[in-house]
């Protein structure tokens, strides 16, 4: 880009047009699907007025059933959303997970919903398992946003770091291994590789570095929060 | 097919990426943004013949993916993390002016990069922005003014010069 001493307005709105163009969007959904979704929505709005008259009651009921069982995830068709991350059905059969830097994770539901989403996953809390070898394939698997050797990514506070997963990819036989680790610090760090199902062993201790995996830390570190991540092979 | 199905598709065709990429500048996560565009894309084939008649379709579908994103925050308890939250990247941007600007933009308040959004990726004056969201056409002028010269800052060769070094 030529850049001068005094860019015009214009100038500047259409270099930011630029810059945020360059992020690829995804392709998009189909139109029959969303039409379908507004017409279950017209149809609840309607049958919702219709329902006024008893939801006092049903209010006070789903009022002691939350506080019985929690909060439930809010969930949308092909999205699962948890305070701590977002994992998004894609229509190619990947799966792509949105981590929120300022939040802890919770590993058992993470494992659920990596499972629902049919990832082969395996989380642990306060160890991580490992396969020695390691299966290979681990980067064709996962891609995880931003690079973690970019300085962009390096730079970022309370960039939400973005992992794809490409289950039709992972070789026979593996899962893949999730270790979230409470650290001092009051933040966790999260350790993740391929394992080989019928070969690996654990350890309660939080890996130094990712030698054949990926690895990110969540968790408050201030006002913005922040994650910071690094990847091996 | 009826004719308001035509209608909304190839709507829904032509709009889709732009206002993606609106949401995304103003959310800064791309996941968020799709399901929250997606939602409001229903919504406004829901309510078809109101918003067809809308003045600008879709500065309404944007808007409506900004409150859907906004009520599910509130239903959790938490304040919509506009401010202190960095688009995601793309493992296809380099490291350079792109991501500085697009840094820029993620840290601007979040009503200067709501404008400059609606400005970008829908082409709306500033009349119009403010009807949008809700305020005076000065107010609307003030925040593009103020973000714009924000984003100014990071284009000038004394920033690029540092950046090299």
């Amino acid at each position: 880009m030529n850049v001068h001493d005094e860019l015009s307005d214009n100038e500047v709105l259409r270099a930011a047009s630029k810059s945020l163009s360059a992020l690829p969007m995804a392709r998009p959904p189909d139109v029959g699907a969303i039409m379908a979704r507004g017409r279950r929505r017209r149809r609840h709005r309607l049958s919702g007025v219709a329902a006024l008259s008893v939801a006092a009651a049903g209010t006070a009921l789903v009022l002691g059933l939350t506080g019985v069982l929690g909060p439930a995830s809010a969930r949308a068709p092909g999205t699962i959303r948890t305070a701590s991350f977002t994992l998004v059905s894609n229509s190619n059969g990947t799966a792509t997970l949105t981590i929120n830097p300022n939040e802890l994770l919770d590993a058992a539901a993470l494992q659920n919903d990596l499972n629902q989403d049919g990832i082969p996953a395996m989380v642990t809390s306060g160890s991580f398992c490992s396969s020695d070898p390691a299966p290979t394939g681990f980067s064709q698997v996962v891609s995880f946003y931003p690079p973690p050797t970019s300085a962009f990514a390096q730079q970022q506070k309370g960039v939400h770091p973005t992992i794809a997963f490409s289950p039709a990819a992972m070789p026979a036989g593996t899962k893949l291994s999730f270790g979230v680790f409470q650290l001092d610090s009051g933040r966790q760090q999260a350790d993740f590789e391929l394992i080989n199902v019928s070969s690996y062993t654990c350890t309660s201790t939080p890996p130094q570095g990712p030698d054949n995996g990926a690895q990110f830390q969540v968790g408050p570190t201030g006002p913005a929060g922040s994650a910071t991540s690094s990847q091996g092979r | 097919v009826s004719d308001q199905q035509t209608e909304f598709a190839d709507f829904f065709q032509a709009s889709w990426e732009p206002c993606l990429r609106a949401v995304v500048a103003i959310v800064g996560s791309l996941q968020l943004a799709e399901d929250q565009v997606a939602e409001a894309f229903a919504k406004a084939w829901a309510s078809w013949p109101k918003v067809r008649r809308h003045p600008a379709p879709r500065a309404w579908v944007v808007r409506t993916a900004l409150n859907a994103g906004a009520s599910w925050w509130r239903r959790r308890g938490r304040e919509l993390p506009l401010a202190d939250h960095d688009p995601m990247a793309s493992g296809d941007l380099d490291d350079g002016l792109d991501a500085r600007l697009l840094t820029a933009i993620c840290r601007l308040p979040p009503r200067q990069r709501e404008v400059i959004a609606l400005r970008i990726f829908l082409d709306l004056d500033t009349a119009t922005i403010a009807g949008q969201l809700g305020i005076e056409a000065g107010t609307a002028r003030m925040h593009l003014s103020r973000g714009v010269t924000a984003l100014r800052r990071e284009l000038t060769p004394t920033n690029n010069m540092e950046a090299g070094q």
